[in-house]
């Protein structure tokens, strides 16, 4: 009984929704609608345009500063001091002259 | 299909006239679709529109001859997606105010120049976009291509890139759900008043 109202739910559906689709035809294109698809077309293109030169332009000037930065890090200037020339291992052994075996004492065995 | 392959292979190699020829061929059917996919006949020629300047960007991707209308399908589907997710704030605060559909109606009634016909299919419209608000937007769509614009489970794998019994699943339960409201709203004798009259 159940079922037979199920199946018989179902079939209204079907028409129903049969129904809806005639109910709603294709609408026609108004003479505008090709003009249109390619105004945006064109405005989509534009803008992919200046958003490639708009990049472009921003690697070039990332890339020039990048080569300005290494330049500027790289070329000795003017002012540098001692500190900056001396290795690493050579300010420490300026720090702890002491450790040079050049001046360690002799061991004295007192025994 | 409506158009032969080697009218898309040129619309791929930036020939314009095939692309119009494309266009002109699909958008009657297109326009179909979406007028049943959004329910806002004022919107339809504007998703129509946004739907074949994303088929023209996106043709170059392309491969087979056979994927073409799926594909133009899903690119219809995705395009009523973003309209809906769009205007769904100012569908609901336009919920109170009378449909265009309502106003024309209003006007012509007043005019004595409603016809038995043109109030049927209104109300037909009414009932269905009622019935089908009671799923989830994806199901809904879904559903009105399965159930309205006829696609076969085939076509829906294509369409949406997923197996057909998970296709099955979604179909079966949004079916239940619009059954569910379908028997709450009454409409079964609707639906048989709807169909007899559309016999």
């Amino acid at each position: 009984m159940q079922r037979n109202q199920r199946g018989d739910e179902n079939a209204s559906l079907d028409a129903l929704l049969q129904a809806y689709r005639d109910a709603c035809p294709a609408p026609d294109p108004s003479a505008n609608f090709m003009p249109e698809v390619w105004r945006r077309i064109e405005e989509r293109q534009r803008s992919i345009f200046y958003m490639a030169r708009w990049a472009r332009g921003f690697a070039t000037a990332a890339a020039v500063l990048s080569l300005a930065m290494a330049a500027w890090l790289y070329i000795p200037h003017g002012r540098t001091s001692v500190f900056y020339v001396e290795s690493y291992v050579e300010a420490i052994s300026a720090g702890h002259s002491s450790d040079s075996p050049d001046l360690a004492e002799p061991i004295v065995d007192e025994l | 299909m409506l158009v032969d392959f080697e009218l898309i292979k040129r619309a791929q190699t930036g020939d314009n006239a095939a692309f119009n020829q494309i266009v002109l061929a699909y958008r009657k059917r297109t326009l179909g679709t979406i007028a049943r996919l959004i329910s806002r006949p004022e919107d339809v020629e504007d998703v129509g529109q946004e739907v074949f300047m994303r088929l023209y960007f996106s043709l170059d991707q392309l491969r087979t001859a056979e994927v073409f209308e799926p594909w133009l399908y899903r690119l219809t589907v995705n395009a009523a997606y973003d309209y809906l997710r769009k205007h769904r704030r100012r569908m609901e605060s336009r919920m109170s105010d009378l449909s265009e559909q309502q106003v024309v109606m209003a006007d012509a009634a007043a005019g004595g120049r409603v016809d038995k016909d043109f109030r049927r299919r209104a109300q037909v419209r009414e009932t269905v976009d009622a019935l089908l608000s009671a799923v989830p937007e994806a199901d809904r769509i879904l559903l009105t291509l399965k159930e309205v614009e006829g696609l076969s489970l085939k076509e829906l794998e294509k369409v949406y890139r997923v197996n057909e019994n998970a296709l099955k699943v979604r179909l079966f339960r949004a079916r239940q759900r619009v059954l569910k409201a379908f028997a709450n709203a009454g409409g079964e004798a609707q639906g048989k008043g709807t169909a007899r009259a559309g016999n």
